[in-house]
């Protein structure tokens, strides 16, 4: 569930084009892109929090806040947060290593063969690998012939993929990882085995002194408490030292067009090297509009600037009114 | 009796009653896994009764080949004896004289002959084919043709979590069972009468607070504090939380205050009967000074070289101490000591054993008198309740113990409108009224747990009032 990368840019495509106004390149279109998907999802979480103030009907689809539950859904993810030196400071669930996405990596064996529904995440022709915690890290799209396999249909434990049914053998298998990023923390649970789950409240350092001293509030393994800073989680009593949990946002990893160069040198598209817009469908329009919108400015054109930004307005006023 | 199903009764008959979990082993091995589904978290010191941290278990572990005849785990019945026929020299390995299915990695080697015994080596494997058991360190086994070891488990179980993993090996179709000690299953006893305070508070999270409600967020911190301030509250007046605790009175004629004490309910003494006699508080009588500080002959109280001053032993206390109660009461049958009565110091005698005129109640008493001395945190008694066993009941306040922390169910209703109205009253944008209407049903509710829990019976009030026709006689 996604946006298609090359739907968005050959519908920008046709709008800037039809009176002859300009043309973005695919990179001015992925740079754009990316910043036009990220200001819509941050917005969500303003919006959620004006919605959530107003009274809601419950009728099927029209719940504005259900709504965008849905199109963060999409973004949340849960992990373990690791202690640092079996202290009670963790590391966040997935701290950003920075590293880019890693694509086109070949399997072992290289094409799908006979009676062999498991294969092995080798590297790429820039001998670039990914390791098995890097796998759990990221986004994977896996790719027959170029054909995207929908993630319903394999698993992937460390760096094998297992798909569910023998493919049709002699098909290329390439894999692509792209990074997870960290956004925003939410919810941190503690579990010891088979005690029932505790989850953790959040606490400002100000807070943290009077509620150690504090006999009625102090935390305990019951009502545990954490300090959230320098990504760092730090969590009281300091008797805790492992079984946390973290609920997570993530950022919406950027979309990437990319092309090979056809016959007459123009930009061929390439769908097992590109990558979609991961927003909820919901926001094509808007996506359009705001890329649409920046497309105005690189190709200085005030009147597209104008129509956009009036359309991103209406548009918002509708979902907010 | 229908097993646990989802309702509120999370715990089998047995586990209630017997306070015991079986499993049925359905594969043998070592490592398996016992989850402990009591409503009672397992507390877990050692797996060796020889360990002085094996009292801290609040259980014990048996298996069993039949579910009938049950054996303890301990290290001792894990152990598996074998023949040595090693020499002298100091080796990883070491030859058995026959295989043995039952030696398995972690054991411990032990063996009154082996150099430096107990060795403390571990198995790491062993090899059946060859009777050769790889340690993880050298031990050297005596030149003698064959020294017998023996090997097992010093740890065979651990529990974490409420999980408990069992280090030894298990066999197939065995049993295996947890087994609570007496107390966690009394405890556990009757608590269906209750809800406990983190459920309260999990539950008052959920129900009153979120978008679109009176609270639309709150810290946990502050409900916490609400739901055992509430808790303290109405442990006081409402709740049957009276504590009791049977003691001697010794010649000290003094008992400590419990360390969960709050206030006193009633002190009694027991006759040979068990029949419970008030103790009176000696209020107006006498009292424990909470300092006697020594003085100077101008009657300044003096100082030690710390600054401080010097303190003697009260005179107040040692008088009442050696006071016979009956010149208070009066309850003399010889009416030659009763010349000194404090209470008649003109000698009216004759006015003795209740015949005074203007009998004074609170003093014309024969159950002994106490006063709570603060400065030694005690109970002082009269003399004439010395070698007495008495009965001390009071309140708590429902925070000093765990299992402190728990609510009446006919009192739950009445502690969500307590938070309620402890959080609403707090918060700077709630209109006054709202805070009325909370005040009002944190009032009423706590009226109606009153009521419930005074457990006033029909039954009863007609049983007491089929004496309404009966004569008074005075």
């Amino acid at each position: 569930m996604a946006i298609n990368v090359n739907t968005v840019y050959q519908t920008v495509l046709l709008i800037l084009n039809k009176e002859q106004r300009g043309y973005m390149t695919p990179v001015e279109f992925n740079k754009t892109g990316a910043q036009a998907q990220l200001e819509i999802f941050e917005n969500y979480f303003d919006t959620l929090n004006q919605q959530i103030r107003i009274p809601q009907t419950d009728t099927d689809y029209a719940d504005r806040v259900v709504g965008l539950d849905e199109k963060i859904s999409i973004f949340k993810e849960f992990g373990n947060a690791t202690s640092i030196s079996s202290s009670n400071v963790f590391n966040l669930p997935l701290p950003y290593t920075g590293t880019s996405s890693t694509l086109l990596m070949v399997t072992a064996p290289v094409l799908t063969t006979a009676a062999t529904t498991q294969y092995v995440i080798g590297n790429n022709a820039n001998n670039n690998t990914v390791t098995a915690e890097e796998i759990l890290n990221s986004e994977i799209q896996v790719f027959l012939n170029s054909q995207m396999v929908l993630n319903t249909d394999y698993s992937i434990t460390g760096k094998t993929i297992t798909f569910n049914s023998q493919p049709v053998i002699n098909q290329n298998i390439t894999v692509n990882a792209y990074p997870k990023e960290f956004y925003r923390l939410g919810n941190l649970f503690y579990t010891n085995n088979a005690i029932p789950t505790q989850e953790l409240e959040r606490v400002g350092r100000g807070d943290l002194f009077h509620l150690l001293s504090s006999s009625l509030t102090k935390p305990s393994t019951t009502y545990p408490i954490y300090v959230y800073e320098k990504n760092q989680i730090t969590v009281y009593p300091t008797s805790i030292v492992n079984g946390i949990n973290a609920s997570y946002i993530r950022k919406p990893l950027s979309p990437v067009w990319n092309f090979s160069v056809g016959g007459s040198n123009q930009y061929v598209y390439s769908p097992s090297s590109s990558f979609d817009f991961e927003l909820h469908p919901a926001d094509q329009t808007e996506l359009i509009l705001k890329i649409l919108l920046y497309a105005g400015v690189v190709i200085q054109s005030p009147e597209i600037i104008q129509v956009a930004a009036s359309q991103v307005q209406q548009e918002q006023t509708n979902q907010k009114s | 009796m229908p097993r646990p199903d989802g309702g509120l009764i999370t715990e089998t008959n047995r586990q209630y009653y017997a306070g015991a979990q079986q499993k049925y082993i359905t594969a043998a091995g070592v490592g398996q896994t016992m989850t402990s589904t009591f409503d009672t978290d397992l507390e877990f010191g050692s797996s060796d009764p020889l360990n002085g941290l094996y009292g801290l278990n609040n259980f014990v572990l048996y298996t069993s080949p039949n579910a009938l005849t049950w054996t303890e785990l301990t290290p001792a019945t894990t152990a598996q004896t074998a023949t040595a026929t090693e020499n002298n020299a100091a080796s990883n390995t070491v030859q058995l004289a026959a295989a043995n299915a039952s030696i398995l990695a972690g054991m411990t080697l032990y063996g009154a002959g082996i150099t430096g015994n107990p060795t403390g080596r571990k198995v790491v494997s062993v090899d059946q084919a060859t009777f050769i058991v790889t340690l993880d360190g050298t031990v050297t086994i005596p030149g003698a043709a064959t020294t017998p070891v023996l090997f097992q488990f010093d740890s065979p179980f651990t529990m974490v979590g409420n999980i408990i993993t069992i280090a030894a090996s298990l066999l197939l179709n065995s049993y295996l069972k947890i087994q609570l000690k007496e107390t966690p299953i009394q405890d556990n006893h009757g608590s269906y009468e209750y809800t406990r305070l983190n459920d309260v508070i999990d539950n008052f999270l959920i129900a009153y607070v979120g978008a679109g409600k009176l609270i639309p967020s709150v810290k946990r911190t502050d409900v916490i504090f609400h739901a055992k301030r509430g808790l303290q509250e109405f442990s006081y007046d409402t709740l049957k939380s009276i504590k009791s605790q049977e003691l001697t009175i010794n010649t000290s004629l003094s008992v400590i205050i419990p360390q969960d004490y709050v206030n006193y309910v009633r002190l009694s003494w027991t006759d040979a009967h068990g029949v419970q006699h008030t103790i009176f508080p000696a209020n107006t009588l006498t009292t424990n000074p909470y300092a006697s500080p020594a003085q100077d002959n101008l009657g300044v109280p003096t100082q030690d070289s710390f600054n401080s001053n010097i303190t003697g032993t009260s005179q107040i206390e040692a008088a009442w101490a050696s006071n016979d109660p009956r010149r208070i009461s009066g309850a003399f049958t010889n009416q030659e000591n009763i010349t000194s009565d404090v209470l008649s110091p003109g000698g009216f005698y004759e006015l003795a054993l209740g015949q005074r005129y203007g009998l004074n109640p609170e003093t014309s008493q024969r159950n002994g008198w106490f006063t709570i001395n603060e400065r030694e945190g005690t109970f002082s008694f009269s003399s004439d309740l010395a070698n007495r066993l008495i009965a001390l009941e009071y309140v708590s306040d429902g925070n000093a113990y765990d299992l402190d922390a728990r609510i009446p169910k006919m009192a739950e209703d009445a502690l969500y409108a307590h938070i309620s109205h402890g959080i609403l009253a707090s918060l700077a944008q709630t209109p006054e009224y709202i805070v009325q209407r909370y005040k009002k049903e944190r009032s009423s509710k706590l009226r109606n747990a009153k009521i419930r829990l005074s457990n006033i019976k029909l039954d009863q009030i007609v049983q007491v009032m089929r004496g309404q026709s009966k004569w008074l006689k005075f």
